[in-house]
């Protein structure tokens, strides 16, 4: 049932390479928004706050693919990027893709990030604040490696999310694994087995993420263990 | 103003919309001096301290520290008026992920007060001060009530301030530890360290205030030296309060 494998193998290691490489850009781009717009979002800045709750809401109102493909047919007229082929794909495709990707992840990202920040105590900000030190400092120093703890949880879940969403880049034509999977299907009359295959790699690459989600974690979490 | 006077107290008032919780509130702080707010919960006491550093802030009327009047102090200003005035919480707020000692020099490093490694000198002190020299590298969490506050007393100490503010420190206590962080404070007194003290320990307010305000419905219904205040008041508010209370 497999046996395409022995021919194709190197198709579905460039996809997954490509997957990967996508979903790590749309991951830290994601995180950036994230973190930029819960910023936004938690300000005494009406506006801010209200341009965040904007741009929270169409992403998650809206169907990824929608996004994806309007983020790439924008850019693509405004971002010159040239025509240079990577792991089987234009990089005039992988790039707005990935940044789609980001901007979509970064909507579920701030809101991560703010569940997490209102968790924390007010007497925390409090006690920074009565040291002296300034609002900035205070939430950078402070609250925000309290919030990353307790959400770390749902950050991986987010990025698991992320890596798997990051399929719809097939529609604007970027060769990650689904993509390649459909395209050795077509080659083949036979769409299951390489699905099957794609299926598989999204399973271990996400099983493997959340494995090392698992390890920070507990890297985390021994800080707060009793110590003498 | 007098030269003397750290902290002056002018016509403070401050309402949420149409409740007022506290009005018409006038009083001086000296240097080394120690004035213990008391009264009923409710009254404003945690309120009136938290505008002392503008952890409250729109209120009208005057709160002037070492000349400087806070509600006008750009935000600059206001931190450097806020490391001067240490803050000791009724739930201590201790940050849960940094050391006893990181906690201590946190702040005194991040503002370059201290170098790190004078900051780690002086946070020993401290620690030694309060009598938890032994405890330098644990987790607040794996402390005591009673050895979270005296951590939180020596964080504040470490930025050096001018005047420290209690906002009920052992109201959180198991009755047992009370003691040791009334203890600690008793010796900062007796070092001259000026405090502001809510609390609702009166033979500790007893022993080391100059000045007792009783507050009571957002205004200070009555004040005077401890003599005073415990002995001699003629104001029923108070020997009610005191009856039902000591």
């Amino acid at each position: 049932m497999f046996d395409f494998l022995k021919q194709y193998y190197p198709v579905f290691l460039e996809g997954t390479a490509q997957t990967i490489l996508i979903s790590i850009i749309g991951i830290f781009i994601g995180i950036l928004l994230g973190l930029v717009f819960v910023m936004f979002r938690l300000s005494k800045h009406k506006a801010l706050s209200y341009i965040a709750r904007v741009y929270i809401a169409i992403v998650r109102g809206t169907p990824a693919m929608i996004q994806v493909m309007l983020i790439y047919y924008t850019l693509s007229n405004v971002l010159a990027v040239p025509q240079i082929q990577f792991l089987g794909s234009g990089l005039d495709r992988v790039i707005p893709g990935s940044i789609a990707l980001g901007i979509n992840s970064g909507a579920y990202t701030a809101e991560i990030f703010r569940s997490g920040i209102i968790s924390i105590p007010k007497g925390q900000t409090e006690a920074g604040i009565s040291l002296g030190l300034s609002e900035k400092t205070t939430m950078f120093s402070i609250i925000l490696p309290q919030a990353v703890r307790n959400i770390l949880p749902a950050l991986g879940n987010e990025f698991i999310s992320l890596v798997k969403e990051s399929s719809v880049l097939f529609y604007i034509g970027v060769q990650e694994v689904t993509a390649q999977a459909l395209g050795v299907g077509g080659t083949l009359y036979n769409f299951v087995p390489p699905l099957i295959v794609a299926a598989a790699i999204y399973f271990v690459l996400t099983f493997v993420l959340s494995q090392l989600m698992q390890l920070m974690e507990k890297k985390m979490g021994r800080k707060y263990a009793q110590s003498n | 103003m007098t030269e003397e006077n750290i902290i002056e107290v002018k016509n403070l008032k401050k309402a949420y919309a149409d409740n007022v919780v506290l009005e018409d509130i006038s009083f001086t702080v000296k240097k080394s001096e120690k004035v213990v707010l008391i009264g009923p919960s409710g009254g404003g006491k945690s309120t009136l301290l938290r505008c002392l550093n503008r952890l409250e802030g729109d209120y009208s009327g005057k709160v002037v520290f070492e000349g400087e009047e806070l509600n006008s102090a750009s935000k600059d200003k206001l931190r450097i008026l806020r490391q001067r005035m240490g803050m000791v919480f009724q739930q201590f707020n201790l940050f849960p992920n940094k050391t006893v000692l990181e906690n201590i020099t946190f702040a005194p490093v991040k503002l370059k007060v201290d170098t790190p490694q004078k900051a780690i000198e002086h946070a020993h002190s401290l620690l030694e001060q309060v009598g938890l020299s032994e405890k330098a590298d644990a987790y607040p969490q794996s402390l005591s009530g009673g050895q979270q506050q005296r951590v939180a007393i020596a964080r504040a100490l470490a930025m050096n301030p001018e005047v420290m503010l209690f906002d009920e420190p052992t109201s959180a206590l198991d009755p047992e530890v009370v003691g040791e962080v009334l203890g600690v404070m008793e010796k900062l007194a007796a070092d001259g360290m000026t405090m502001i003290i809510v609390t609702h320990e009166m033979s500790f307010a007893q022993n080391v205030a100059d000045k007792v305000l009783f507050m009571d419905k957002g205004r200070i219904a009555d004040s005077g030296n401890p003599k005073y205040i415990f002995e001699e008041t003629k104001n029923t508010r108070t020997q009610s309060f005191l009856s039902k209370v000591m």
